[in-house]
């Protein structure tokens, strides 16, 4: 039977104008990735300074310097709707690369802060 | 089959009232364009420009509609076809999320907590022709009249034959 399930990932940024990457890998009972969201424990840092590309097994789903703000959902959104709808994809070797940049915005003073990359999958419940 | 695909231009302004024209290269297998949206990014705010009203701290009345800073012009065209196919006023936050909330329950409404989900707005625009030209305009510098260094990022969003 298949089950809906969301996977959560985090990142640190510790230095502005830095590049993080990280590679995370799905279950292997995942079968789907319906969704993704961003967010962050400094949202406003997020919002103005992040810009990331996210592969899933090696595809490109969100290309370089794609901003951060665009797959931001605030508490206006109904939960249910929340995620940028990738419809469907299969998750093939499960591997899920994000490789996020900081720049300066006029707008924020930097302070470490973390990002959380939200996969809204679907998952066999056995295998 | 058909897939989706994202191509990321780069527009940066240093001056009040800047025009730039610029293109944007679509790779050989597109098919169409299929939507487009816009965000950027400041990169030097001088010491006497407001560039955002700060949020609703209780100066006015909670139904008090503010507008919105506006940025600039942006418009695309097709090299294959005649006008352009967007036309849009590039806008900062917007301002009025937190129109008539009286709760002022000590969570101050900011785009990035409060905002609606981004989505691209939806063109659908044959790319038989790979170049898409494009013009924008500064307003933001003029508006405040001083030189402000921004960037605009323009993303369209395309279908590829795979």
């Amino acid at each position: 039977m298949l089950k809906a399930t969301k996977k959560r990932f985090d990142i640190k940024i510790l230095v502005a104008n830095s590049t993080v990457s990280e590679t995370f890998e799905l279950e292997k009972n995942i079968v789907k990735v319906h969704g993704v969201l961003v967010t962050s424990d400094k949202d406003d840092l997020l919002y103005y300074r992040g810009t990331q590309k996210i592969e899933i097994n090696k595809e490109e789903f969100f290309p370089d310097n794609y901003e951060s703000k665009l797959l931001m959902s605030g508490i206006n959104v109904s939960p249910k709707q929340r995620y940028y709808d990738l419809g469907g994809v299969a998750p093939g070797n499960g591997r899920v690369q994000i490789l996020y940049k900081d720049l300066d915005d006029g707008r924020t003073v930097f302070a470490p802060y973390r990002v959380s990359l939200y996969l809204d999958c679907e998952m066999e419940d056995e295998l | 089959m058909m897939k989706e695909g994202v191509i990321i231009t780069k527009i940066s302004i240093k001056q009040k009232g800047e025009r730039k024209h610029f293109q944007i290269k679509l790779p050989m297998d597109t098919k169409f364009i299929i939507g487009v949206e816009y965000g950027g990014r400041l990169i030097d705010k001088p010491e006497t420009v407001v560039v955002e009203p700060a949020p609703d701290d209780g100066g006015h009345t909670p139904t008090f509609f503010k507008r919105n800073q506006l940025i600039g012009e942006l418009k695309l065209q097709s090299c294959e076809e005649a006008n352009w196919f967007y036309s849009a006023d590039v806008l900062a936050n917007d301002v009025n999320l937190g129109l008539a909330d009286f709760s002022k329950a000590g969570f101050p409404v900011n785009d990035f907590t409060h905002g609606n989900k981004r989505t691209e707005e939806i063109v659908k625009i044959d790319a038989e022709s790979t170049i898409i030209q494009g013009w924008y305009l500064d307003a933001l510098g003029k508006s405040v009249n001083a030189d402000i260094k921004y960037e605009v990022n323009v993303y369209v969003w395309i279908n590829v034959e795979e």
